[in-house]
């Protein structure tokens, strides 16, 4: 033991008594300068904190578009009917026109057949109407889906059951509310068992859903009542009852629209396969339409660009953090070369009794650490604080992973050890009598 | 506190040490020759004119500094030839500093300063507390353990020093000027633990100009131009042939021939 306690580092790692002693040494030679010490750590303060802010915040945003994305299913392929914008408006014939646009059962009974490896098409319609309960109403839609609507769109039960495929066989009246719906029409009870009115047709209500999080203005998390209040039925019970022409009265004449489906979601078994998929069904559709009354939503795609943007962001903060913690460094090396030449004298004492080279190297780059350290854990702090307010003052999501802070710590350190090598260098490399002789 | 060197091996001998500075395209010849003995047990003064070189001469002895040529053997080893750390290792050691300004560091207190040779040294915590509490104790300042230097007198920062000198038992102790900062009365205390010191075995090695300590070491060496000039008794060697001699004289008076 009395070999390694020769040795200057071995003697730091082996004794925490002798580590405990240096690092207070390095603690009290720091708080003796504090202002000096401050400005210098600060340096690494706004380079720690603006790493973790930012990546919290960065992870945030990604976090909440991806959820998003996976909403709508990474394997599936989302086809919705578009109201061309050229059958706006017109000579005053036109607008008693019946327009016709969207998927039809062609399309969809062409995908079943042509393209493999597709497991369900979930055709649906979508009406705008207004959903009353007694004397209460709100403007609203009803969608005609089949049972397994909610597994495909990831839409979570929130009270009560889906309709089953017996109710879509019978054409039975019965329907799913959405949270917002439920809310609005039933603001004081469950509204499972109890009915609505659309039209002149009831409903009963056998479960609540979740509202649609890609809806803009929807919370994900809270149950706001923003998004639009939904109704689900079978889109059988649908078709029976609304036909596939409505019509909509207008000042001056009325305008019908003539939808097969508004929705189709086909899910693919592969995730790998989703993209060639999704070029095969969009071959048919562009053979099928001349006109762009339809549009294609690939979640996965947009997943991957989600993660394209989330990486450039990322290298883009590094950089920027990089930068910052860089520029602290340099303060460090600065103030620590400064402090070298302050106490070149103490350096010479040391040296006379009996500090070697290492030994002076290791009492300043713990001092450079020690600054570099503090800084960091003071940066980590601001830099998790700035996230939390601004989540809760500008509703913004951040999500901070605990390797962040961890990682940003770390780096702070190695800063400091980096940016410290070359001062504590300097300080032992001082011949002696020449420090001695000094100021 | 004897020294491990037998009679015949000195504690320092010095063959041929030179020492010279490159400044530019001139060479300083600061020290041009010098071989030396010293004895363990001696109470040394080096004097000279400015520029003689003992101040150089001082830091080779004290391994500060190594011989451009020649041989340095400290205890018995050579030392003119050491790396870095070895040298480093004997300074921790082997030798004892004390400065003219004292040297002491502003941060610590006087314990933690007279502990400081013993931390490179590698001894733990309780070994360090407890010798420089003692040391402490030597030089009379146990009542100002926690103090920090700029609380202390220069006189009481000059123990501090001298305790931390002695805290790693060193075959040598060297010291640059040691009262040139001291007032007479703070002076003489001091001249007064080097006589302590040096009566329990300690060898002393020191650069002067200061008469009183002239008169008390027992041998003078005179630098000029970097060469040994004189080498002769000092004060307390002198006194003590004198009385050797007059008791002599004495015994030769007093006792009657009777038969020449």
């Amino acid at each position: 033991m009395s070999f390694l306690a020769h040795h200057p580092v071995l003697r730091l790692v082996l004794s925490p008594q002798h580590l405990w002693r240096t690092v207070s040494l390095g603690l009290k030679t720091i708080w003796l300068h504090k202002l000096r010490s401050f400005l210098t750590a600060l340096g690494v303060v706004f380079g720690v904190a603006s790493v973790v802010a930012m990546l919290a915040i960065g992870e945030g945003a990604s976090h909440e578009a991806q959820e998003q994305i996976k909403k709508l299913g990474s394997q599936n392929i989302i086809l919705e009917s578009v109201k061309p914008p050229d059958s706006q408006g017109g000579a005053a014939e036109t607008r008693s026109m019946v327009i016709e646009y969207g998927l039809t059962r062609r399309d969809i009974d062409q995908i079943r057949r042509t393209v493999p490896g597709i497991s369900i098409v979930v055709p649906s319609r979508i009406l705008t109407e207004i959903i009353w309960n007694l004397d209460r109403k709100v403007d609203g839609q009803i969608a005609g889906v089949l049972p397994v609507y909610p597994e495909m769109r990831n839409r979570k039960l929130l009270n009560g059951r889906f309709f089953t495929e017996m109710e879509l066989e019978a054409n039975l009246p019965v329907c799913v509310l959405n949270q917002s719906a439920a809310a609005k029409l039933f603001p004081l009870n469950t509204p499972t068992g109890k009915s609505v009115r659309v039209r002149g047709y009831y409903y009963k209500i056998v479960g609540v859903i979740e509202d649609d999080s890609t809806q803009a203005g929807a919370d994900s998390g809270g149950g706001s009542s923003n998004a639009t209040a939904q109704i689900f039925i079978p889109s059988t019970t649908l078709m029976d009852q609304f036909g596939e022409t409505f019509f909509r009265y207008k000042t001056g004449g009325f305008e019908a629209e003539k939808v097969e489906f508004h929705e189709a979601v086909v899910r693919v078994g592969d995730t790998t396969q989703v993209m060639s998929r999704a070029n095969a069904i969009r071959q048919i559709l562009t053979s099928n339409h001349k006109k762009e009354d339809w549009r294609m939503i690939v979640p996965i795609e947009l997943l991957r660009q989600a993660e394209r943007t989330k990486q450039i962001f990322s290298i883009v903060l590094g950089s920027i953090a990089a930068i910052s913690l860089l520029v602290g460094g340099i303060g460090i090396m600065n103030i620590m070369l400064a402090s070298v030449t302050e106490r070149t004298r103490e350096i010479g004492i040391r040296r006379a009794l009996g500090a070697r080279q290492a030994d002076i190297v290791v009492q300043f780059l713990i001092e450079t650490t020690l600054l570099a350290g503090v800084g960091g854990v003071i940066g980590v702090i601001v830099g998790l604080a700035i996230p939390i307010a601004i989540s809760h003052f500008a509703g913004v999501t951040t999500v901070v992973k605990a390797w962040a802070p961890a990682l940003a710590f770390s780096i702070s350190v190695l800063t400091g050890v980096a940016f410290g090598i070359y001062p504590a260098r300097r300080a032992a490399m001082m011949n002696p009598v020449e420090a001695l002789r000094h100021e | 506190m004897t020294s491990p060197a037998s009679q015949n091996l000195p504690i320092i001998r010095l063959v041929d040490v030179r020492k010279s500075y490159q400044m530019g395209s001139l060479t300083s010849h600061v020290v041009q020759g010098i071989s030396l003995d010293i004895q363990a047990g001696e109470y040394v003064c080096i004097m000279g004119p400015s520029g003689c070189g003992k101040s150089t001469l001082l830091n080779l002895l004290g391994c500060l500094d190594q011989p451009t040529s020649g041989d340095y053997f400290l205890g018995g080893k050579n030392v003119a030839h050491l790396n870095d750390d070895d040298l480093s290792e004997v300074r921790c050691r082997n030798l004892g500093f004390i400065f003219q300004s004292y040297n002491l560091i502003q941060q610590l207190s006087v314990l933690e300063n007279i502990a400081v040779p013993l931390y490179y040294r590698g001894a733990s915590d309780k070994e360090m507390r407890q010798k420089a509490e003692r040391l402490a104790e030597q030089v009379g300042l146990s009542h100002r353990l926690n103090h920090k230097p700029n609380e202390l007198s220069g006189g009481q920062q000059q123990r501090v020093a001298i305790a931390r000198a002695l805290v790693n038992d060193p075959l040598v102790i060297l010291a640059d000027e040691a009262t040139g900062n001291l007032d007479s009365k703070s002076g003489q205390e001091i001249l007064g633990i080097f006589d302590e010191l040096n009566s329990q075995g300690k060898t002393l090695v020191f650069v002067t100009h200061d008469e009183r300590m002239v008169q008390r070491c027992k041998r003078i060496v005179r630098l000029e131009d970097g060469l040994v000039a004189h080498d002769m008794p000092g004060g307390a060697a002198l006194s003590e042939k004198q009385k050797v001699e007059s008791g002599k004289q004495k015994q030769d008076l007093q006792v009657p021939s009777p038969v020449h």
